[in-house]
């Protein structure tokens, strides 16, 4: 088959797994509910707390957009993975197709 | 699972807003008053949600991670297809450049066997070419005589005198009214026209006469070639009827160094 021509092209390229993206929101939402749930008596120790809350919550807001902006840079992620293998297919079909023709025209005996 | 056509990014951000909802929600339940607190239960479920929220958006960078890995396969791949494409392309010119050299090759080709096919119809013999040639160049229309100079009267064209004393000239002068030249020969007439235009010029600047082996046309329309300062003219017929002067005409054209080529076989 012509494939094989094509696969130890690919198998070439490094094999390594790619690591996935780390995005920690739960340890960030932890914090929030535990700064709320210690409650202090004190005021002072109160409004402390509740300046540091606050910007706790800031805090993870802009963690959620830097999420969303990680995820939007990635590469590969614009199809689901059955279009994309489906779109792999059909590269590797249309090389082995444009192979066969150069393959043919050079071996034309005129 | 209702997202599955929709493409890995668009999950993953679908996740994130999930889990900045439930985040809220738990966090707005946690500051709310006990009167407006959900019940436990509720609370469960929303972190149960929450957790399963982010196993979900862990598996699903995951896959990112994969999808990236195919990605990079596929840009190889893209990368050999252009390589493939621009060889098709280069090929493609060649071959339209070879079938253009060989159409222009065959057209050129029946071309010649046409003219080739034409002339076997109707062959020439190489001495009749060389006779014709011979006839055509004998009488300088061709190419100046040796010894002319700036100034001569010769020309390769019948010049005016010629003309009057050619047959159209003398029937024609008849009719307007003039009198009828007495035909002499162009030698004379020439040397007239020198000696007229020597006298103008002075001593100086002489314009040389012609009087040694030059061809000319006579007024019989046949070609004389004068021989020495006599005046004494050679004719040399140039029709085909008569035979002795066909000879010394073929005997002319192999003496003579002609600059033809004989190509005509």
């Amino acid at each position: 088959m012509d494939f094989v021509e094509t696969k130890p092209v690919i198998a070439n390229i490094s094999e390594q797994k790619l690591q996935p993206v780390e995005i920690e929101i739960l340890p960030g939402v932890y914090d929030i509910i535990r700064s709320i749930e210690k409650d202090p008596i004190d005021n002072t120790a109160k409004q402390k707390e509740s300046a540091e809350c606050s910007q706790k919550v800031l805090e993870l807001q802009r963690t959620l957009e830097a999420a969303r902006n990680t995820i939007r840079k990635l590469h590969g992620i614009e199809y689901s993975k059955e279009e994309q293998l489906r779109r792999l297919d059909s590269l590797r079909k249309q090389l082995a197709l444009k192979q066969q023709l150069i393959k043919k025209y050079k071996n034309v005996q005129f | 699972m209702s997202s599955y056509h929709l493409s890995t990014r668009e999950r993953l951000l679908a996740i994130v807003n999930d889990i900045e909802i439930v985040a809220k929600e738990l966090i707005e339940n946690t500051i709310a008053p006990k009167a407006q607190k959900m019940s436990s239960a509720d609370h469960t479920q929303l972190v149960e949600l929450l957790v399963l929220k982010d196993k979900e958006l862990k598996s699903t960078l995951q896959l990112a991670a994969d999808q990236a890995g195919i990605e990079k396969k596929m840009d190889a791949l893209r990368e050999q297809v252009r390589k493939q494409d621009e060889e098709i392309n280069q090929l493609q010119k060649q071959l339209k450049e070879a079938e253009q050299i060989l159409a222009t090759s065959i057209f050129q080709a029946r071309q010649k066997l046409a003219s080739i096919a034409k002339a076997n119809k109707r062959p020439v013999s190489s001495e009749d070419l060389i006779k014709f040639a011979h006839r055509i160049s004998a009488s300088h229309a061709i190419c100046a005589p040796l010894t002319w100079q700036q100034g001569d009267l010769r020309r390769p064209y019948p010049t005016d005198i010629e003309m009057r004393l050619g047959f159209l000239g003398k029937s024609d002068l008849n009719i307007n009214g003039h009198n009828l030249q007495h035909p002499s020969s162009l030698n004379e007439m020439h040397r007239n026209a020198a000696a007229a235009a020597s006298g103008a010029a002075g001593t100086g600047g002489e314009i040389p006469v012609p009087s040694q082996n030059q061809f000319t046309w006579h007024s019989s329309g046949e070609l004389h070639m004068s021989m020495g300062a006599g005046g004494g003219s050679v004719s040399l017929d140039t029709r085909a009827h008569k035979d002795a002067s066909q000879d010394d005409v073929e005997v002319m054209s192999t003496e003579s160094s002609s600059s033809s080529s004989s190509d005509s076989q």
